[in-house]
């Protein structure tokens, strides 16, 4: 669940209608509108239902004509898991080596089974992820690769958007990394091998439903 | 006999935080608070040459004594070179060190070089104008032929690396060569456990947000920092790398300016230096049993430091945070993102936040950085119902109200923490430079410790860190 109590507003005076702001959107809230009575001139429009308030076009606007407004009535967006299979969310995880309790996104604390759930749901691109959950919609930065992880293993083929800057495709992993690069690193202090031991012990840990954390520690 | 707290950097205007006249009294205007010197602490601590008697220009002096050695011939009149440049650096010792070096790179190669355009690029983290607001207070876009911050959701380009495809942001390669300005200040341990301190910009502010949440979240807690070093060991990086030109820091100020063109040879003097000076200091605030902590600085709520420690550092004080036999620090993103929806970690051997830590009293400290983790997990009280607006509409921070309490006014917040955690003993993040104030019970503690300290960092966990990365030091 991610609050929105914020909204960006284009002040039409300044914009010049460059489209940076249409580029870093995450959830493809503004477009670029033709102005009525003139020849080319076109200006950013946000939608406010897809806004969720992060201020990424605010900041990357060259010409400050981007700025943000407390909403009158905040909403929320997210993603009701229920409505998925609970043992295929939780497939969709394990298989993208993720805890379905593990938070994907440290803005708004969305855990990995809410991603899953929202791509079972037939959000098949990072957009629409963010639009339904608010992931990546923070901060903006540090949370796309799950995501990517996940739509991968449910086997979305992902062709980022053309010319603009949302995405531009997954990254290796870990369990991505060729034993030779393993190995001419081993000394200078990175733990690949370790760190997977321990991913696999996160991912196979119990859901907190199922078992009390007295009863962990007792593990 | 307790000596007069340390002035703390004045608030500054910043979009990122409250009015500066809303920061009606600092903790160090606070009575019973005094002052360390780093050197009270640890008397090896050795000299720096800022902040120092010669003020600002000891910096241009080290830097051009430093780029000397550095070969620039592959520079020519007709190329363009871009100097690259982090936020961080702006926030040591008010900014003015990390500035001045930056000019003096650019005075050296325009001199030696003669090259057409060398410009300032300098990236960020999570607040996409912050670098835009240090121009702008530095001068620098006067200096530089052109300058202008980077944010990591800008144009990207592919990166081919040994691991694969990561991206970098398209303005940091834009010119024919690059020159990688930086500090050594030891920061985010929990991320880069000192490992490759040097090279952490490659992933981080000079790249794209793919390669940011490869970093966070792809690698594991000790793999994190490999994602730099397999950028800049690309080929294509390293066609344009020219050198590195770094403020060798230490908790008491800058040691020196280190320059290089093998950035490796940079990365072990500063990884050497970062473990030694700073492991003092971390492995004596680990020491500490219970005190109250007061955040009091222009910078988001995990950064707000003193005596070269950052807050966050101080809630992962608990463990050895340079021990890389420690998995997960007890913050870091990584653990962040381990504690389950009964908000308890997901396996037990996930270490809890630095139990000495009672209450956390948020005098001043800037949006722009996730810190909900910080107020879940630890008692919090933000003094000023603007500062508490300020974050309760900020993104990244929508749930950080919803665990913080609201004070009126720092003294009365301070006498309901202290009567509350019956502690009488303050450690203040709030910037102060060459020592850390603290109250003068803390004080006593402090100093009584620190000796003991200082020979377990020298005879126990130095061999055994130094060995984890690799360095061998000969006596």
């Amino acid at each position: 669940m991610r609050l929105i109590n914020t909204t960006a507003i284009i002040i039409n005076d300044k914009c010049t209608g460059c489209r940076i702001c249409s580029f870093v959107c995450p959830t493809l809230a503004i477009t670029m509108e033709p102005v009525p009575g003139t020849k080319n001139r076109k200006l950013a429009v946000v939608e406010e239902e897809s806004c969720t308030g992060c201020t990424a076009c605010e900041q990357r606007c060259p010409f400050d004509a981007i700025q943000m407004e407390k909403l009158t009535e905040p909403r929320f967006i997210g993603v009701d898991i229920q409505q998925s299979d609970t043992e295929q969310v939780h497939q969709l995880c394990y298989d993208s080596h993720l805890h379905p309790e593990q938070v994907v996104c440290y803005c708004t604390g969305t855990r990995a089974e809410e991603v899953a759930a929202a791509i079972l749901q037939g959000a098949d691109t990072p957009d629409k992820i963010s639009m339904a959950t608010g992931l990546r919609t923070g901060c903006t930065v540090e949370c796309l690769q799950p995501a990517m992880r996940l739509l991968k293993t449910a086997g979305v083929e992902l062709e980022s958007p053309k010319g603009r800057y949302q995405w531009y495709g997954p990254t290796p992993t870990i369990w991505d990394i060729p034993d030779h690069v393993k190995e001419k690193y081993a000394q200078r202090g990175f733990y690949f091998d370790a760190d997977i031991e321990f991913f696999e012990k996160i991912r196979k840990a119990p859901l907190s439903s199922e078992q009390n954390y007295t009863e962990r520690e007792e593990e | 006999m307790h000596h007069p707290p340390i002035q703390p950097l004045a608030p500054r205007p910043s979009r990122y935080g409250i009015d500066p006249s809303l920061v009606k009294k600092r903790f160090a205007d606070l009575p019973g608070m005094t002052s360390l010197s780093i050197k009270e602490l640890f008397p090896d601590t050795p000299e720096v040459i800022y902040p120092g008697p010669e003020g600002i220009q000891a910096v241009r002096q080290a830097a051009e004594a430093a780029l000397e050695n550095v070969d620039l011939s592959m520079i020519e009149p007709h190329h363009t070179v871009n100097v690259l440049a982090s936020h961080h650096g702006f926030t040591l010792l008010g900014g003015e060190p990390y500035a001045e070096l930056l000019r003096t790179v650019y005075d050296v190669v325009k001199q030696r070089t003669g090259a057409k355009e060398v410009r300032l690029r300098a990236g960020v983290g999570l607040r996409f104008r912050e670098t835009e607001e240090y121009i702008v207070r530095f001068n620098l876009k006067k200096h530089f032929d052109s300058a202008r911050g980077m944010a990591p959701i800008d144009e990207g380009i592919p990166i081919e690396t040994e691991i694969g495809t990561l991206y970098g942001l398209k303005r940091t390669y834009d010119a024919d060569w690059i020159i990688h300005v930086h500090n050594s200040d030891v920061r985010e341990v929990h991320f880069h456990r000192q490992v490759d301190r040097a090279v952490k910009p490659f992933g981080m502010s000079y790249a794209r947000i793919e390669t940011r949440s490869t970093y966070h979240q792809n690698l594991g807690p000790r793999g994190a920092n490999f994602t730099a070093r397999a950028i800049f060991e690309s080929p294509f990086v390293q066609s344009k790398f020219v050198g590195a030109v770094f403020l060798n820091m230490s908790p008491s100020g800058v040691l020196s300016v280190e320059a290089d063109n093998d950035l490796y040879r940079i990365n072990d003097t500063i990884t050497l230096d970062g473990l030694r000076y700073y492991g003092n200091m971390f492995q004596l605030l680990g020491k500490i049993e219970d005190c109250i902590v007061g955040l009091d600085f222009p910078c988001p709520v995990p950064y707000v430091f003193s005596a070269g420690v950052i807050y966050c550092n101080f809630v992962g004080a608990n463990v050895d945070l340079f021990d890389l036999d420690v998995k997960l620090a007890p913050y870091t993103w990584y653990t962040e993102a381990l504690y389950g929806k009964d908000g308890k970690p997901l396996i037990p051997d996930i270490k809890p936040v630095n139990p000495a830590i009672r209450m956390v009293v948020h005098n001043y400290a800037w949006i722009g950085y996730p810190s909900a983790f910080f107020s879940q997990q630890l008692p919090t009280i933000v003094i000023g119902k603007e500062q508490a607006d300020l974050f309760e509409h900020d993104p990244q921070n929508l749930e950080y109200m919803k665990y913080a309490m609201i004070g009126e006014n720092l003294e009365d917040a301070m006498k309901f923490a202290y009567r509350t955690t019956g502690t009488d003993k303050v450690i203040v993040f709030d910037g102060a430079v060459g020592g850390i104030n603290v109250s003068e019970s803390l004080a006593e503690y402090l100093l009584k410790v620190a000796p003991e300290v200082s020979a377990e960092v020298d005879q126990m966990l130095m061999p055994k860190w130094l060995k984890q990365r690799g360095i061998l030091v000969s006596a």
